[in-house]
Parts: C-alpha cells; sequence; structure tokens
C-alpha cells in the first residue's frame, strides 16, 4: 500500500542530505597558490555565481538559494578561502580584497563561465562584487547584494565599535568578543554569539544552528588573518568606485541588521542609482532567514536582465 | 505574494458574523473559498471549504486544545489537489464553547462533521485526523461507512497499548494535589489556575524537535483561544477506554487506512500507532525522530504521505 518506513531505533542524520547535488564539483587555483573548491548546479543560459561570507561561513550558506535557483540557471558557488574545502592561508596578505576579488574571476575561469550574475551577502561577499564590477565590467551583468556592507560609507553600529578588537578587554560579556583574544580562547563562543546577534529574529534557531557549524569548520586561525590583512581604504576612494559601477544592482537590507547599518545600503543606493528593498524587521542574515523572499528578489533581477529591463 | 481580496472579505464576513474573534489570525498561504456555520443543539461550528475536484478530504478537529489553524500547512498543499473541507471542534476557535462535559462527547463532534459534511453537500470524504481526532473519526465510519472513502490517522491517541506517558495522571485528573510536576500537570485544577503553563508544558511535549519554535509559539497561542474551564469540560467528556471498543468499532470499517506516528512522540507513543495499523489492517508510517505534531513539524513528508495516501487507486 502506501510507504511503509523501517522501524525506529537507527539513528538518522537530520538534514545529511542536500535539496540538490552538484553537476560539477571542482578546485580551481588562485594566483597564489591558494586552491579555491567549488561546485556547479543546474543548467541555464545565465549563471548566478554565489559569492561566499568567507571566512566566517562557507558555500553552504547558500543552501536555501541553490535548489531554487539551479532549477533555471547555471549556479556556481564556492568556499571561501579560509574555510570549507578551500585552503585556509595563515598569511594576512593572502586575504586582502585583491585577493578575495580576483577570487571570483578565477573560480569563473575555471568552471567556463565568461559573464555571471554576482549575489552575495554582506561586506565579504559585496563589497568584493562591486570591485570586480569596476575591474572587469564585461564580466559582471549585475549584482544582488544582500545586507550591503560596503565598508567606510557611513559609520558602523555603535555596539561593534564599543569594544577594542586588539586590546586584552576587562570582560568576555556581550560584543567584547568581539576581541583578538576573546578569539584565540573561545572561538565558538563568539560564534554562537555573533550568529545569535546578527540572527536575531523569532524562530532562527536552525539558522544559527548551521551558522555556527559552518563557522566551526572554519578556524580563528583564518578569521585572525583575515582580520590582519592590509587594506588601505578611505571613504573618498569607496564612493568613487561605488559611482564607477556600471552594471545594474538591486540591494536588499533589513531594518534590524546587527551587522551592517541601513545607512549604508542606502549610501550605495544613492552611489549608484540602484534600487533598494528595505525588509522590515529583518537582520542580518537574509537569504537564510527569508529564502522564499530572497530567491523571488534573485530571479525577478535576473530575469529583468534578460528582459533588458532595469 | 497575492492574496484574493473575494476569499480574505469571506473570513471578514465571517468574522463579522456574531463568531467569537480570532485574535491571532496570522497572514494565511491560502483563503477559504467559502466559510459557515452549522448548528447543533444550540452550539454553533465554524466551517471552512477550500479548492475543489474529487474527493473531499475532511481535516477533522482534535482536542479542543487548538482549532482548525494546526492544518495551515496541509491545507494550501491539499487544496491544489482536492476539494478541503476542515472546522474548528466545539471548545475553541470560531465555533461555540459550550460549559457542558456532555456536550464534548466523540458522538458530538461526530455528529459535526457530519453536520458540516450536509452543510456542504459533501456525500463522501477521506478523513485525516491528528491525535484525539481519531475515536470521533472512527464512531463517523463506523456510523456512515457510506460517507468515508478512507481515513488517515496522524498520531493517533485512541486506547490500546502501549499506556501514554501521562496515565497516572489522567487517572487523578480530578484530585486536588500540593504540586504539579511534569505529566501532573494533566490535572482539572491546574488548568483552571496555571492555564498557560499547562499550555507550555503541554505542547512542549508535543514538540520535542529542536527548532520548533513557530510550532510552539502558534499552538500556544491557539490554546489561549479557549480557556482552563473548557478545557476540564472537554476532558470529562466519556471517551473509550479498552482496546475492545476500538476493535467493535473497526470491525464495521473497511476503508483503507493509513496510521502515521513519529517514533519520538512523548504524548502517544508510535507502538500504539502500529497497533492500530494492526488492528485496522492498515499501513504504517513511522517518522524516525517525529514527535506529536508531525504535520506541523514535517510538512513535506507528511503531506507527501497523505498525497499518495488520497491518490492511490484513484486516475487523474
Amino acid at each position: 500500500m502506501t510507504t511503509v518506513t523501517d522501524p525506529p531505533g537507527r539513528p538518522r542524520a537530520r538534514d545529511a542530505g542536500r535539496a540538490v547535488e552538484p553537476t560539477r564539483t571542482g578546485i580551481a587555483d588562485a594566483r597564489d597558490g591558494v586552491r579555491i573548491a567549488f561546485d556547479v548546479y543546474g543548467t541555464g543560459a545565465t549563471t548566478i555565481v554565489l559569492l561566499p561570507s568567507a571566512p566566517i561561513i562557507h558555500a553552504r550558506q547558500w543552501k536555501g538559494q541553490i535548489r531554487y535557483l539551479s532549477r533555471h540557471h547555471r549556479v556556481v558557488a564556492y568556499d571561501g578561502r579560509g574555510n570549507g574545502r578551500s585552503d585556509r592561508p595563515v598569511d594576512p596578505a593572502a586575504y586582502a580584497d585583491e585577493w578575495f576579488t580576483s577570487d571570483i574571476a578565477t573560480v569563473m575561469d575555471a568552471t567556463q563561465t565568461d559573464r555571471a550574475v554576482l549575489v552575495g551577502l554582506c561586506s565579504d561577499a559585496v563589497w568584493r562584487a562591486v570591485l570586480l564590477a569596476v575591474a572587469e565590467p564585461q564580466r559582471v551583468d549585475g549584482i544582488v547584494a544582500f545586507a550591503v556592507g560596503v565598508p567606510l560609507l557611513t559609520p558602523p553600529n555603535p555596539w561593534r565599535v564599543e569594544w577594542s578588537f586588539e586590546d586584552e578587554l576587562p570582560t568576555d560579556e556581550g560584543w567584547a568578543k568581539l576581541n583578538r583574544h576573546y578569539w584565540r580562547r573561545d572561538y565558538p563562543g563568539f560564534a554562537q554569539f555573533w550568529f545569535e546577534q546578527t540572527a536575531s529574529e523569532p524562530h532562527s534557531t536552525k539558522l544559527i544552528e548551521d551558522c555556527v557549524t559552518w563557522a566551526l569548520d572554519g578556524s580563528a586561525e583564518a578569521m585572525l588573518s583575515d582580520a590582519d590583512a592590509p587594506s588601505s581604504l578611505d571613504l573618498a576612494a569607496v564612493e568613487a568606485t561605488c559611482r564607477t559601477v556600471a552594471c545594474p544592482m538591486l540591494l536588499v537590507h533589513g531594518t534590524k541588521d546587527h551587522c551592517q547599518p541601513l545607512s549604508r545600503a542606502k549610501r550605495l543606493s544613492e552611489l549608484t542609482g540602484a534600487p533598494l528593498v528595505v525588509v522590515e524587521g529583518a537582520d542580518h542574515m537574509i537569504p537564510g532567514r527569508h529564502p522564499v523572499l530572497a530567491n523571488l528578489l534573485i530571479r525577478d533581477f535576473v530575469r529583468s536582465l534578460q528582459e533588458g529591463v532595469s | 505574494m497575492t492574496i484574493e481580496p473575494a476569499s480574505r472579505a469571506a473570513v471578514d464576513e465571517a468574522v463579522r458574523a456574531d463568531a467569537p474573534p480570532a485574535p491571532r489570525e496570522q497572514q494565511r498561504a491560502r483563503y477559504p473559498d467559502r466559510t459557515g456555520f452549522v448548528e447543533r443543539g444550540g452550539v454553533r461550528t465554524f466551517y471552512e471549504v477550500y479548492g475543489d475536484g474529487e474527493p473531499t478530504v475532511l481535516l477533522m478537529p482534535t482536542w479542543s486544545i487548538i482549532h482548525s489553524r494546526h492544518w495551515k500547512l496541509q491545507i494550501p498543499y491539499l487544496a491544489r489537489y482536492w476539494r478541503v473541507l476542515t472546522f474548528d471542534g466545539r471548545g475553541n476557535g470560531r465555533s461555540d464553547r459550550p460549559t457542558d462535559p456532555e456536550a464534548y462527547r466523540e458522538e458530538e463532534f461526530a455528529a459535526d462533521a457530519l453536520a458540516v459534511m450536509d452543510a456542504t453537500a459533501t456525500e463522501r470524504a477521506v478523513l485525516v485526523s491528528l491525535s484525539r481526532g481519531a475515536e470521533r473519526s472512527l464512531l463517523l465510519a463506523a456510523d456512515h461507512p457510506e460517507r468515508v472513502e478512507k481515513m488517515a490517522f496522524i498520531a493517533p491517541a485512541l486506547p490500546v497499548p502501549p499506556a501514554v506517558p501521562r496515565s497516572r495522571a489522567s487517572q487523578e485528573f480530578r484530585e486536588p494535589h500540593d504540586t504539579y510536576d511534569g505529566w501532573g500537570k494533566f490535572n482539572r485544577h491546574y488548568w483552571v489556575e496555571h492555564y498557560e503553563d499547562f499550555l507550555e508544558f503541554f505542547f512542549s511535549q508535543c514538540l520535542t524537535e529542536p527548532h520548533s519554535t513557530k510550532p510552539h509559539e502558534d499552538t500556544v497561542g491557539w490554546g489561549h483561544e479557549t480557556d482552563g474551564p473548557t478545557l476540564v469540560a472537554t476532558q470529562l467528556a466519556p471517551r473509550l477506554h479498552d482496546e475492545a471498543g476500538v476493535r467493535a468499532l473497526l470491525s464495521r470499517i473497511d476503508c483503507p487506512i493509513l496510521v502515521i506516528h513519529g517514533s519520538d512522540d512523548h504524548v502517544r507513543p508510535w507502538e500504539s500507532g502500529a497497533r492500530l495499523a494492526k488492528l485496522a489492517n492498515g499501513a504504517l508510517a513511522v517518522l524516525e525522530g517525529s514527535g506529536h505534531l508531525p504535520h506541523a513539524r514535517d510538512p513535506v513528508k507528511v503531506n507527501l504521505l497523505l498525497r499518495d495516501f488520497i491518490g492511490m487507486g484513484r486516475t487523474s
């Protein structure tokens, strides 16, 4: 008759399976020798590259998007340097913006992707997508930017700079966990705190558990090297870069984002002319917490590019 | 998401129609195409109709600690294929809340189901029930076999072995105690004095899977739409007390039966669902790791099981 399952008693790993398996998986070699692990899903005239928020988490952050988007498009996802199946260099120089930006092109090359729509979350991905769109405009058809994290555009959320990152602190409580020494002492404690703070909406326990798991696939060492990466940004240069973006963009930001202030998304919208979708009540992890909304926004954006509407 | 204005109006209409309000009504994935009331012995019962297509699927009321919104993850899916009927069991939702325990006899719920079928011109239906909805479904099928095409039971609550974890507390349901811990909270005095805490406790036992905060919030919210004294009345109504009673009903039923039960059900052990499937010569699907409300916590699995069961033997 109907399905009869095995009797209970055997252990089952919940959510161990994936909604869709990659059609191709491989390794791309960056020019500095760092190996980047990628997966390709589905087929279609348009390729969507899902950028990693590395090194804190890896490509599984897009698990709520891959199945849906790969029904209609070719989807490339990869683990950023420092986490997942990619290499974890210890030299801070390996975590410079330039490397994260060129890694996008490196993965596109390895997957025979001439041009793509880039989708990213927060500064780890959005800022590098902007940099690639400016450096190689012929390769970037468009950008969907969630939780817009272009550095310096507006002041950071005050709690993020309440404590010194560098100094030994008298406490480990709250945002004092955003601290070099605490990361060394208790990186799992930081990961738990960070995702509880940035996935603060009700009913986010699964998302938090997933994100902490992915964070612990990485390491405090990679996070510290990333924090120590060389950077010489100033506001004028950042604004000039943003003004130079020529491709269509869609910006999506929550009103309760505990990582990146909404003002950065508004400012980027002013500088680029890109439309901004403000999600009432949403925190930082919009694709994870609001997958249907995120997926439909990506779908409509890609469709508008294909139809020549923007 | 688009919401049909006409459908929303139907709900508003029902709310205006002198029914108890639905204080926590959330946005719905799908709104009913038709709503209405049936009245029996002065007790009004609120029903909803969704979609069309044969057969009609009647989502039965469970214990009146919650109401028909607990089917919210089944209705929009099943209504893609079939006509779906559901109603708020007396004692909660937009139905009346009689105070006499006699009004909550299983026979009354079965008669309400029949009245809703009559009011909606439903000749036959597939019955889907949860937990305490089992006995009233069996009654309906035994007394009116021509009206019931198939039956699916989710986590059925019937007096078949093994005993439930709360059996001792149930025996002492009427006695006041000095303290109420664990299943000791299954007590009429506690329900009247600490209804909110009972709801929190009971649904924590129903939803044992991780990441259940949303169905927990929903079920507790629906629980607050009724009250302790009403719940006491539902519990004082007589019900079947042994397997012989279940067997007697089953002997008058020969439609296809499916039992769905979670292996980690802390309210009704899965073995009792397996026992029902065996007695009924029905099919059994055990959902590994699921608790007492698998349709709320693992809706896709349950919906697909229901789809296959309802569609089985039909050409479409």
